[in-house]
């Protein structure tokens, strides 16, 4: 599998998240879910283009750079 | 990894497979999961070339394509095909890039639509060539830079989908990934009828419209919400507004997308009363007959 | 049951068409094909034949719509000519690519400009590097034969690959010869229904060829299929003969040829009045035979060879032309480069006729094949090219 190149990467603050799945429906890859633990990202797909983020209702996704 | 297998098991599940090459923030491979998801695996889909093409390929249904000109043919004979060998179970959904329907292979549609071929045709349109590098299509609309239009283009977008209502098909309708209800709806709607069906879907190309892929739901919502993006459906001839929300200015819809940067006062007050005129009409004839 | 009419090649096609079972026939017309497919839609809305004809808008969308249809699983015929071949170019790439048994006649028309509405080669010599089977008729009958045997040779698992059965305008596909029409019941015993092996676009069972993504690799499938296609039409041929009565000896046709050192050699309708001629200049004592070219794709590199053994001039004959190139018409360049390995050559002479559709008479005729003899007898080429209808012959006769 060939490596995504990808500035920022979404993380969630699942206290913040109130399960509205916007992030999910949203997201142009289908690699956001969410879970009954709360919002869960792939990782290995995510482009990183901070759709989840910019769609979030209550500012539960920060985009955060990538080390 | 517990997340990856969670993951891995809804690819196996979903229609698209995951991990597209399309750019960062595309459009294409959302409006192809809500598509499939609507339309469900007794499916065939038909298209190539286009940026779309980049979806096309992680989709895990029978695909077939010829190349980029090639729009609503090869799915003329995957439908006599299937005529012929008495499949009436199964979905033909042929797709292509605004350049390809609106230009090119204009002359294909048209006709696929006379003769009411028993497919759902699907625009896909981000308003230029963009798999070659953002040239000017007719239906890249006015004011827009392209690389071919670095002044901005000087003619308006062909309205192909009032256009293709004309040839009397059953059912035309204009969709945005931005609803996914209205959107999952109207193609659940057209595979159950009969006949030929046309929609036309905008398409956020945070590449070629120069915006932040993270706004690219953002902003094709916002072409609703200003009316540069009606939304409706033309069924049986009769127009029908699918939602009718209170205009936001056009430069909302304008000012995040650096393809319109250039754009002078008088020039969008120009759009502003083009888009208004339009609303207007719309409103005017929204439950009525406009096929004459 | 079997039956023998005057027919003209258009009909006989259609009828090829309506024998071998066509499934989906999308097809627009182009004067001198049309009446092939009226008489398919006449044949359709009498109930004669299961068909779904596609009235096309155009021949690009022709050839996309039968590739459609083709790797769905349905059998499918087409037909076109001059322009309307040149229109579908982009679309003729695809199916050899993608290994679709598709038939298609061309129905040979000189191109435009100052081409005419009557037949020259260039049409179908256009589409010669496209990667389809391409095979030669002389008349209604060969037409009708031709389009049966096609689908058994596309269809074969060796070669996958489209094939066009070639005939003249007007000459013979407005020509009424007696024609027969074997039985439907006989066809479908030489016939099986269509079965895709590598192909299916079904749900469910959908299937994909696995082509090479390296693109000479890919390339190289379609030329090996070539390659293999060779012995397939030879032995199609020998069954379709044995079973029908009627052979066309594979990809080319030795006429009269028995003692005979120099050769004239022929492609399409043209061959009907070389053979007249041939006969009536055996009679009178002059040693000259006559080879029909009926396969140009694949074409007959080792069967060319072989006659190089036996004859020492060829004349090939060309209704066509390449402007500018190494040395005459498309035909006779193919075939310098069949004999160019051999040591002992025989010489090649090439003569245009019947460019544009005009008529090739049996007097231009004869004058070729005395040339061949003259060469024969001296052992000098004087003229490689000539350009036999700029040539004041006198009457007709």
């Amino acid at each position: 599998m060939s490596q995504i190149v990808r500035a920022f990467r979404p993380e969630v603050d699942n206290e913040k998240c109130v399960r509205c799945g916007n992030c999910q429906t949203f997201c142009p890859e289908g690699t956001v879910m969410v879970t009954d633990e709360g919002v869960v990202f792939d990782y290995r797909y995510c482009k990183g283009c901070g759709v989840c983020a910019n769609e979030c209702p209550v500012d539960a996704i920060k985009m955060v750079r990538e080390a | 990894m517990e997340t990856d297998k969670l993951f891995d098991e809804y690819y196996e599940k979903s229609l698209l497979q995951g991990g597209t090459t399309c750019c960062p923030g595309c459009g294409g491979p959302l409006f192809w999961r809500m598509t499939l998801d609507a339309l469900g695996p007794n499916t065939i889909v038909y298209g190539d070339g286009p940026c779309a093409m980049c979806a096309i390929r992680n989709i895990k249904l029978p695909t077939f394509g010829l190349h980029f000109s090639f729009v609503a043919d090869g799915s003329t004979g995957i439908v006599a095909a299937l005529a012929a060998k008495g499949r009436r179970d199964i979905t033909v959904v042929s797709s292509a890039g605004d350049g390809a329907t609106g230009d090119i292979s204009f002359g294909k549609v048209s006709a696929a639509a006379e003769r009411n071929e028993n497919m759902i045709q699907i625009c896909v349109d981000n308003e230029a060539y963009m798999n070659t590098g953002i040239q000017k299509s007719g239906l890249t609309p006015f004011g827009a830079w392209t690389t071919t239009t670095p002044l901005g283009k000087e003619n308006p977008k062909k309205a192909v989908p009032m256009i293709i209502a004309q040839h009397k098909v059953p059912y035309v309708a204009t969709v945005s990934v931005a609803y996914p209800r209205d959107l999952k709806a109207k193609i659940k709607k057209a595979k159950g009828i009969e006949g030929f069906k046309y929609i036309h879907t905008v398409m956020p190309c945070p590449t070629g419209w120069r915006f932040d892929p993270a706004k690219s739901v953002e902003v094709v919502r916002l072409g609703v919400e200003t009316w540069a993006w009606p939304l409706y459906e033309i069924e049986g001839g009769v127009l029908k507004l699918s939602m009718k929300p209170k205009p936001k200015p056009i430069e909302e819809y304008l000012r995040p997308q650096r393809r319109f940067r250039h754009l002078t006062k008088e020039q969008i007050e120009f759009i502003q009363r083009e888009v208004d005129a339009r609303r207007q009409r719309l409103l005017e004839n929204d439950g009525k007959r406009i096929i004459l | 049951m079997e039956f023998t009419r005057m027919m003209e090649g258009n009909e006989a096609a259609a009828w090829g068409a309506k024998l071998s079972r066509a499934e989906v026939i999308p097809a627009y017309p182009i004067t001198p094909q049309t009446e092939l497919i009226s008489h398919i839609a006449t044949l359709i809305a009498r109930g004669e034949m299961k068909a779904q004809y596609i009235k096309v808008e155009g021949e690009h969308t022709a050839m996309a719509a039968a590739c459609g249809a083709s790797a769905a699983g349905a059998r499918v015929f087409t037909a076109s000519a001059s322009q309307g071949i040149a229109f579908m170019e982009e679309a003729l790439w695809m199916p050899p690519g993608r290994r679709l048994p598709i038939v298609m006649c061309m129905v040979n028309r000189a191109l435009a400009p100052i081409g005419g509405l009557r037949p020259d080669h260039n049409d179908a010599l256009l589409q010669r590097d496209t990667g389809w089977i391409q095979l030669y008729c002389e008349n209604s009958q060969e037409v009708l034969d031709t389009i049966i045997m096609a689908y058994r040779i596309g269809e074969d698992r060796q070669v996958y690959l489209p094939v066009a059965p070639c005939y003249d305008g007007y000459f013979v596909s407005a020509t009424a010869i007696p024609t027969t029409v074997p039985d439907q019941g006989e066809v479908d015993e030489f016939l099986p229904p269509y079965k895709h092996e590598m192909y299916s676009l079904m749900p469910g069972d959908y299937r994909r060829p696995p082509f090479p993504l390296n693109i000479a690799k890919a390339r190289y499938e379609v030329q090996k299929a070539m390659e293999r296609a060779k012995k397939v039409i030879e032995k199609v041929d020998r069954e379709y003969a044995k079973r029908f009565g009627r052979g066309y000896d594979g990809l080319l046709e030795e006429y009269a040829c028995d003692g005979v050192e120099a050769v004239l050699v022929t492609m399409g309708s043209m061959t009907g009045t070389a053979r007249d001629v041939i006969d009536e200049m055996q009679a009178e004592g002059k040693p000259i035979g006559l080879v029909k070219l009926r396969g140009f794709r694949p074409f007959p590199t080792e069967e060319l060879r072989e006659l190089a053994k036996k004859y020492h001039v060829l004349g090939i004959v060309d209704r066509n032309t390449s402007y500018g190139s190494a040395g005459g018409g498309v035909v006779a360049m193919e075939a310098a480069r069949a004999l160019y390995p051999l040591d002992d050559r025989p010489l090649l002479l090439n003569f245009h006729v019947g460019l544009g559709g005009s008529d090739v008479t049996m007097r231009q005729i004869r004058y070729m094949a005395d040339k061949v003899l003259e060469t024969l007898e001296t052992g000098k080429v004087e003229k490689e090219v000539e350009w036999v209808e700029l040539l004041d012959l006198g009457e007709v006769m």
